[in-house]
């Protein structure tokens, strides 16, 4: 094993059992500084390291990533990463060739975008993590085999790098240690894309080698054209979950709520990512509270992918991406409605305002738009009334990278926080600038062999640092209630992952939830509080 | 007579080289958005990073573009490289004193021009001092760049033989140019064989100088066809890349253009089963 400050771009095809380890971690703030306050990582096992890829840094993140069991598998492994990497820069990538080629061709290696990146630093400068480390791994393969220089010139153009099956499948691997979260991009002069790069690796192992992570591809989008949710909820499953919810919201505040379903010529097709219907059901039972209130024209959809937003191709697979989009898009049709309003799902409002876009024209699209906009509107002219004395407890902010240094959504939030929680507090840095919650590009539903320790000790531990210092001395005493309010799915899921393996919730009393939840809970009309802030409140 | 035609030769192939490359950048598919915010074209909202998405109906709602906020950004990047400053202090002071060493140089060689034709004292003296200006801050950055990648781990091991031969290749042209032009700068001479070059006249130069245009002649001809060539790319992943957050509308360009590539569709594809489930979404 290499220590990470010696590891070099072509050791990635050294032949050893591990190429390092993630032996430094920055240190938490507040109570975390203590020894003992979070566990260790738990070593491989010997059975994944024979069975899986644990050779780069001891996690496995892609589980269908398998070991060959034949020379001949191994070859044939090796031959269609090239073939596929032959194919990012050719007519089969037109939609991402010219953003591709820039950053293969332009990178001046001067490494300002390391310091933006949360995973390296996260784990005090390791190597292998700095953002320009894979992709000049790949720089290296595709000039050894693709260009003229290198084919003439071999290491003098860096096209000095071995190519076999170990060396393939770390590079797989690793791209799946970035969060696709594009801070890197953001400050690079040469305005390169590092994350982009990371996506190209994962999408020539799924489109070209057939290999993904199982929760994105076989139980993610699969599923999810299969059945119409990558959560399994198939139509009659739905319409069940929302009786459940129809049921809970006048239990719980008393009003008789139907939730309109499939209504023709509605002015908004809402869509949850379904996730919510399972694990947050107050989430959309808080949309309907508030949609009905504010008296709006709006539907759910029960066709085929109609209610779940979710686009997991939007991290690993361009195919499996406009698949699920068009179909959104066919459901919103078929309804006739004018517009279509992203629920509370980071990567759903890029994979259907920004990824789509372009996918497909003219009367085949409906608007698509995201539920900020709309709800800061309901605040701003009074539609809905609101007594923020119900919100008094600390709350900050996470801004979910997809819709706001991805979209540009930033202000419609902090205005609707600022309005109903007097004791709104950003955390540092925000806005386009914030930090991934550690679960994007799929992090928060991989949970194969160790690699959640690696998403809550090491992805996500930059945001849990910025929690911590967002409540300040606030943060230890367990009698303030405290509240990180995150209006995305996935970053909800890595949130709660993180707080439960940091016991956060348990010793400190911090929580974590939707926008709209909170909302809700300063209602003037809601009698009792939404939020109870116990185990299961819906 | 031959190095004055080898170095207009080796001029007009960098403007050649290089404008096949901004053609082929040109010219490609257009792609999937990747809108990176801020996007300073963004009226009112560019200062926090934000978008026409903030609005309800954005869609039918006139886009409210600044195309002064764009070219401010623009020219903060290429006067200032303003990314590296806010990001990377260390090494945008030698990389700043590089790149405005070479914008000084660029000056010089039109001032060297204009002072053929117009030979006024005030003209000569200024492009002397121009000239000097643009020799110290490009040979200073340069050779400050080529320290911290000898020896900053970090920068070193990521740097190919290519990458350190573009960096000595340009040392190389500035030392030389120093050496040779030092006496003609202060006398205003260089206006003399400037004019020489410019009317094909054979060059009344020495050895030094003769090296010099040789290798500045050979750097024209490589820069265009090495990653030095930056200032192409930089247009496309800035403008065509992280600032094109142009929306897909009905009767837009990005429609027509759209509509244009899906009479082409690609003829490569790709080989995972799942790819070729469903209907054809290689389109």
């Amino acid at each position: 094993m290499r220590k990470s400050a010696d590891l070099k771009p072509n050791d990635i095809s050294k032949p050893v059992d591990q190429l390092i380890q993630v032996d430094s971690l920055k240190t938490l703030p507040g109570p975390y500084s203590k020894d003992g306050m979070e566990p260790d990582f738990t070593e491989p096992k010997e059975a994944w390291k024979s069975k899986y890829c644990t050779s780069l840094d001891g996690f496995v993140g892609i589980d269908t990533l398998v070991r060959p069991s034949s020379p001949e598998e191994e070859d044939e492994f090796v031959r269609k990463f090239i073939s596929g990497l032959e194919k990012v820069f050719a007519d089969s990538n037109n939609n991402f060739l010219q953003p591709v080629q820039l950053t293969m061709d332009y990178c001046a290696k001067c490494n300002t975008c390391s310091e933006a990146c949360h995973v390296f630093e996260a784990t005090n400068h390791n190597e292998l993590y700095r953002p320009i480390y894979r992709s000049e791994v790949l720089r290296k393969i595709y000039k050894k085999h693709f260009t003229t220089s290198g084919k003439l010139l071999g290491s003098v153009v860096g096209a000095d790098i071995d190519v076999n099956w170990e060396s393939i499948a770390r590079l797989g691997e690793l791209a799946y240690r970035c969060n696709l979260c594009r801070r890197c991009a953001q400050t690079c002069p040469l305005g390169l894309d590092n994350a982009l790069m990371a996506r190209e690796i994962r999408k020539i192992f799924s489109q070209e080698m057939g290999i993904a992570p199982t929760p994105l591809h076989t139980k993610g989008s699969m599923l999810q054209l299969q059945t119409g949710s990558s959560t399994g909820i198939n139509k009659a499953a739905l319409l069940d979950m929302l009786e459940f919810i129809e049921e809970d919201i006048e239990e719980k505040t008393g009003r008789k709520i139907k939730i309109p379903m499939d209504k023709k010529g509605a002015d908004i097709l809402l869509t949850h990512n379904a996730g919510e219907f399972m694990a947050w059901p107050e989430n959309p039972a808080a949309f309907a509270i508030l949609f009905e209130e504010a008296g709006l024209d709006w539907t759910l959809s029960s066709s085929m992918i109609g209610y779940d937003n979710v686009n997991y191709g939007l991290w690993y697979d361009d195919s499996q991406a406009k698949k699920v989009a068009l179909q959104q898009f066919q459901a919103a049709k078929e309804l006739g409605v004018r517009r279509i309003i992203i629920g509370e799902c980071g990567h759903a409002h890029k994979a259907a305002a920004v990824s789509a876009d372009r996918m497909t024209s003219g009367d085949n699209k409906v608007p698509v738009e995201s539920f900020l906009p709309l709800l800061w509107e309901l605040v701003e002219t009074k539609r809905l009334k609101f007594d923020p004395e119900k919100n008094n407890f600390p709350v900050t902010l996470h801004d979910p990278c997809n819709f706001v240094r991805q979209m540009g959504i930033v202000q419609p939030q902090r205005n609707i926080l600022k309005a109903i929680c007097p004791q709104f507090r950003e955390m540092t840095p925000h806005g386009v600038n914030n930090y991934c919650c550690g679960g994007g590009s799929g992090f928060a539903i991989m949970q194969s062999q160790n690699f959640a320790e690696f998403r809550n000790k090491v992805s996500a531990r930059k945001k849990f640092e910025q929690i911590i210092s967002a409540f300040g001395d606030e943060f230890e005493n367990p009698d303030i209630i405290k509240y990180v309010c995150a209006p995305c799915s996935n970053c909800k899921g890595t949130i709660r992952d993180m707080f439960e393996f940091y016991e956060a919730t348990a010793k400190f009393n911090v929580h974590y939830g939707g926008l709209v939840e909170l909302m809700v809970n300063a209602l003037v009309s809601q009698k009792e509080p939404f939020l109870t802030f116990e185990e299961d409140e819906f | 007579m031959v190095l004055s035609i080898y170095v207009i030769l080796s001029v007009l192939c960098f403007i050649g080289f290089s404008s096949y490359k901004a053609w082929k950048y040109a010219t490609m598919p257009m792609h999937s958005r990747l809108d990176l915010y801020p996007v300073p074209k963004e009226a009112g909202r560019a200062e926090y990073g934000g978008s026409y998405y903030e609005e309800t109906e954005w869609w039918a709602k006139p886009r409210k573009v600044s195309h002064l906020g764009e070219i401010k950004d623009m020219l903060m990047e290429m006067l200032f490289i303003k990314k590296l400053f806010q990001n990377q202090r260390k090494l945008w002071w030698p990389s700043y004193s590089f790149h405005l060493g070479i914008y000084f140089l660029f000056a010089w060689t039109i001032l060297l021009v204009i002072s053929v034709a117009w030979p006024a004292t005030f003209i000569v003296y200024l492009t002397s001092f121009v000239g000097i200006v643009g020799f110290i801050l490009a040979f200073v950055g340069n050779v400050v760049l080529l320290m911290h990648r000898v020896f900053e781990q970090d920068l070193k091991k990521y740097t190919t033989p290519q990458e350190y031969f573009n960096l000595i290749l340009i040392l190389a042209v500035l030392v030389t140019g120093i050496y040779a032009w030092s006496g003609s700068m202060i006398s205003g001479q260089a206006g003399q064989t400037v004019g020489q070059l410019i009317s094909l006249q054979a060059l009344e130069v020495g050895p030094a100088l003769t090296i010099h245009l040789v290798l500045l002649g050979f750097m024209f001809f490589y820069i265009p066809l090495s990653k030095m060539n930056h200032y192409i790319g930089k247009y496309f992943t800035f403008h065509k890349v992280l600032w094109d957050n142009d929306p897909n509308l009905p009767g837009s360009k990005v429609e027509q253009d759209l509509q244009e590539a899906a009479a082409n569709p690609p003829k490569t594809k790709w080989s995972a089963p799942h790819m070729n489930e469903g209907r054809d979404l290689n389109a």
